[in-house]
């Protein structure tokens, strides 16, 4: 009863918090970028508009189109489910193998390339090439990631490596930390891999893909990549500071790790926003050195596990 | 109730059908051949599983007369991949009774399909024969055939691509017979229990050597690079069902003689050997992977996706024998597992995809990819089915090849910490390169499904394409199930097939235990669907289903035509130009002005080759040193028959020399 309950919090709070997050990030780079921004909460309105609009389904498409988004915001809610970002000890935990998150996360990617794919528009296919591209090369960085991690603490599921993870004890997390960062990055389509804010042709990855869908399904499509980013934020988050999750249903413990989640989205999205005003997007011919620059940090990781280790 | 006699009747049933299909008259008794050959491989699959689920570990088929003497036995590796090749084989059957009748201009429907029946035969008796001798001979029935039906509709490039195939394949089986021949000191009449016993009193170079030569003779069977060239040509030529045969069961065969050879007949051999077999898997995984993600042919791209899962299985197997050799059984049995898991998901998704290449290849009246799309729309039951297939071959969660590799990494990682540094270092490389195999075979199925089903279609022969009739259908559906089955039942299959260590029982459901960690994949699937239905619950209350309008997509104010989607070689550019040092694909455009005072104003025509690198590098160069070998022995025909005859007296005298 107890993991439920604390599944179920963390459940309720990420979604909920998700849209604050895009939208701190935004404002955060528009300040930085000397404009006043809109309020962090303004795609909670753009949600809601988009759920009361139209929709305009093109006729090129078929039952595919309409299965994407369900099937993105449901992979989503999924890794919200089994990883740990509010509380340890879900009572999905056991289902937080890192081969089930690197499987959900692809599955999410695969819907959404085929998304892209269905608008028989040029920007869909190109945003759908480009994305398959890199979610197919930060496979090996992912794996490897995870690996790291798993060596160092003996653990198989994310919410007990970062359980156990203790990064003063063990220096090789550090590299596989950079890695996951790198990797965090990619998923979320962020600088340097892809221009979020972006409407040019040249630059788009996830838009373009998504061009073609309005109202609900394009609320939802917006709704699962907020998640996603929040998801990755309190990762990056709770793997430096594992302190900050509860591990037992009482209303202070929640009440903490609630304004613990509060302060980490904030300062993640500020240094998000940070980072995405001072570095260029690379060039996407250039994505696969990105790529093993992350699959090299994570190897680095595992080989300084692995000696670590046996010495 | 006594199974042998079901075995006995399924075989002869094949046997009649291919009898009836040769006797009958032309254009005629097709229905009748194919129900024939379905029924009786149904009884074979539906026999060999009862075997399988009684516990026992060896069946006694029959001790025939007629090849000397040899014991026809069912183990319970046998029985398995008996159990997938008479399933496949059964589907296959009820696929061809439409499908062949499509193509009664381009087929000769009664060779066909009798050939189809003795093809099958082949592949039974060789999982049956308990002697090199028995062996062998099937071996030969199963290549000889398939040859046949490589070029079953007469085409020039049909015809090269089996020849090519004829070659391989006997050189594979010369390999297998001197093998066989070194074991056994000139016999083949033992049974393979005597061979391992023979095997124990041979030197570890002797056997080394044998091991050498059954790695290229499976391995060529089995598409392993390098001596994977004919496969990519072979496999796509043959009618889709074949397709289905070879590519999904087939390759099995190779797959089942490289493991009872290595793990039974030979003793354990050294690292050497494993490494061996570690590097040939990683690099025909990579490399069929690669070439999977370019090219443009739906049935090409699932004969290179054939390479890269033989490539994986390989892999595991080479990992078996590679901790096997350094006395760590338990995690040598667990890998075993995880490769035969993967066989069985690989038997059931690459046939099935196979067949739906078939309907597409019908639909389109073309292999290639460029002409397809669309597809969904105009047969939405069928290209759910084959959306499943393809997310089962890009081995995602929950289907059946991520349990394999799941069961795989699992074990890999659990146990890292513990080894010596250099088994440490193999395994990490094993590890990231199938972690980004894993990731382009996703690329792959993708750009399969994508660019083949979704959009609009690209040519007038697919948009007016209709759904596959039932009997088509039908076994593709079923396969489609059997890869989400085989996904959530993978611990029960592992207990089935003699990995129950692996499993541990709870009140109602089996989870996979390995090393601290377990995988349940009913909860699994049962929380994927239970947020799908949330988010489909979500958007019911929150949002008006029924608000919405068809408009054609934007077109930033110029019509939109199929020309401009994608295409599969667009699609895969950035992997063509990220791996441009392996692939060295050519591209060529030709510009011409229009206009010669505005460059700019230009047609532009564009052509990508794509080259097979070990052909054109291994295979070319071995085939020019043959034809100028020949053409330098020409030169002692010269006519004089004196020189003939001091020809034949030196062969004497060099004969009795060796000989004495």
């Amino acid at each position: 009863m107890n993991s439920f309950l604390l599944t179920l919090v963390q459940f309720i709070a990420v979604i909920l918090v998700a849209p604050f997050v895009t939208g701190l990030v935004r404002m955060c780079k528009a300040r930085f970028q000397g404009r006043h921004g809109a309020s962090p909460f303004l795609p909670y309105i753009t949600y809601a508009t988009l759920l009361k609009k139209q929709m305009v389904i093109s006729k090129s498409t078929s039952w595919v189109f309409r299965l994407v988004p369900f099937v993105v915001l449901a992979t989503t809610l999924f890794l919200v489910c089994v990883l740990p970002l509010l509380v340890f000890g879900g009572a999905f935990v056991s289902l937080g193998h890192f081969m089930i998150v690197a499987g959900v996360l692809a599955l999410g990617a695969a819907f959404l390339v085929m998304g892209g794919l269905e608008s028989a528009s040029a920007f869909g296919g190109m945003g759908a090439s480009r994305e398959m591209t890199l979610a197919s090369l930060v496979e090996p960085a992912m794996i490897a990631t995870f690996a790291t991690f798993s060596i160092v603490t003996g653990a198989f599921t994310v919410d007990a490596m970062f359980a156990n993870a203790h990064i003063l004890t063990s220096p090789a997390l550090i590299p596989a930390i950079a890695a996951l960062i790198m990797v965090a990055l990619a998923e979320n389509a962020r600088y340097p891999v892809d221009n979020p804010a972006t409407h040019l042709e040249l630059t788009m990855v996830h838009e373009a893909m998504v061009l073609e869908y309005s109202g609900p399904y394009l609320a939802m499509l917006e709704y699962a990549s907020a998640v996603k980013l929040t998801i990755f934020s309190l990762l990056v988050a709770n793997i430096l500071f594992p302190m900050t999750l509860a591990v037992d249903a009482t209303l202070v413990a929640i009440l903490i790790t609630i304004a613990y989640m509060i302060v980490k989205v904030i300062v993640v999205s500020f240094l998000l926003a940070l980072l995405e005003s001072l570095i260029a997007k690379m060039r996407f011919y250039r994505m696969q050195e990105y790529m093993t620059i992350a699959f090299f940090f994570a190897l680095a990781g595992l080989v300084f596990a692995l000696i670590h280790i046996t010495l | 109730m006594n199974l042998s006699f079901f075995v006995v009747l399924s075989l002869s049933g094949v046997f009649l059908s291919a009898l009836i299909s040769f006797i009958s008259a032309k254009g005629q008794g097709h229905r009748a051949v194919v129900t024939l050959l379905a029924l009786s491989t149904g009884l074979g699959a539906f026999s060999s599983a009862a075997f399988l689920l009684s516990g026992q570990s060896q069946l006694t088929i029959t001790q025939s007369a007629w090849l000397f003497g040899t014991p026809f036995v069912l183990s319970v590796l046998s029985a398995l991949f008996f159990f997938l090749l008479n399933t496949v084989a059964c589907l296959a059957s009820v696929y061809a009774m439409k499908y062949v009748e499509q193509y009664t201009e381009v087929y000769n429907v009664r060779v066909l399909d009798g050939l189809m029946a003795i093809f099958v035969l082949g592949m039974q008796g060789v999982l049956l024969a308990g002697t090199p001798f028995g062996f062998l001979v099937f071996w030969e029935i199963m290549s000889l055939s398939s040859f046949f039906l490589v070029m079953a509709d007469k085409e020039a490039a049909s015809v090269r691509a089996a020849l090519f195939y004829l070659i391989m394949t006997h050189l594979g089986a010369g390999a297998i017979l001197a093998g066989f021949m070194i074991l056994s000191n000139g016999s083949l009449l033992e049974s393979f229990t005597r061979l391992a016993i023979l095997a124990q009193h041979l030197p570890p170079s002797t056997l080394f050597g044998v091991f050498l030569l059954f790695l290229f003779g499976f391995g060529s069977k089995a598409g392993l690079v390098p001596f994977h060239v004919w496969l990519p040509e072979a496999h796509p030529q043959a009618p889709s069902h074949i397709s289905a045969l070879m590519s999904g069961v087939m390759l099995k065969m190779a797959l089942y003689g490289f493991l009872v050879m290595t793990f039974t007949v030979l003793p354990i051999g050294s690292s050497t050997a494993a490494l061996i077999v570690i590097a040939l898997g990683l690099l025909s995984a990579v490399y069929g992977v690669i070439y999977a993600v370019i090219e443009r042919d739906v049935k090409r791209v699932l004969a290179f996706s054939s390479i890269e899962n033989m490539g994986i299985i390989f892999t595991m197997l080479g990992v078996a024998m590679l901790t096997q050799s350094q006395g760590m059984s338990a995690f040598s049995h667990v890998a075993l597992g995880a490769a035969l898991l993967f066989a069985i998901a690989h038997a059931f998704f690459k046939s099935g995809l196979f067949m739906g290449a078939g309907v597409m290849v019908h639909a389109a009246h073309s292999r290639s990819l460029e002409v397809m799309g669309g597809l969904s729309k105009r047969m939405p039951a069928f290209s759910g089915a084959m959306l499943i297939l393809a997310l089962a071959a890009a081995a995602l969660p929950p289907f059946s090849a991520f349990m394999a590799e799941w069961t795989f990494v699992q074990n890999l990682v659990a146990n890292l910490s513990t080894m010596s540094p250099f088994i440490q270092g193999v395994l990490v490389l094993v590890l990231v390169t199938m972690a980004l195999v894993g990731g382009l075979a996703l690329f792959a199925m993708i750009k399969l499904f994508g660019i083949g089903f979704l959009a609009e279609p690209r040519s007038e022969h697919v948009a007016h394409a209709k759904a596959p009739g039932k009997l088509i259908a039908i076994p593709i559906y079923l396969l489609a199930a059997c890869s989400v089955l085989v996904g959530l039942l993978a611990p029960a299959i592992l207990r089935t097939i003699g990995y129950g260590d692996l499993t541990v029982n709870y009140d109602l459901h089996t989870n996979i235990v390995l090393g601290g960690g377990s995988m349940n994949p009913g909860k699994l699937l049962a929380l994927l669907v239970a947020t799908f239905f949330l988010v489909l619950l979500l958007r019911r209350v929150l949002s008006n289903v029924k608000h919405e309008r068809e408009y054609h997509t934007w077109d930033c104010g110029q019509p939109i035509t199929p020309g401009m989607e994608f295409t599969a070689t667009a699609f895969s550019a950035s992997i063509r130009f990220f791996f441009r040092v392996i692939t060295r694909t050519k591209k060529n455009v030709i510009t011409t002005p229009i206009i010669a005072s505005n460059p700019w104003i230009a047609s532009r025509t564009f052509s990508l080759e794509l080259r097979q690198i070990w052909y054109d590098d291994l295979y070319v160069p071995i085939q020019n040193a043959c034809l100028w070998t020949s053409t330098q022995v020409r030169k002692l025909q010269n006519g004089v028959i004196q020189f003939y005859i001091a020809l034949i007296f030196i062969a004497l005298v060099v004969t009795l020399a060796i000989a004495l």
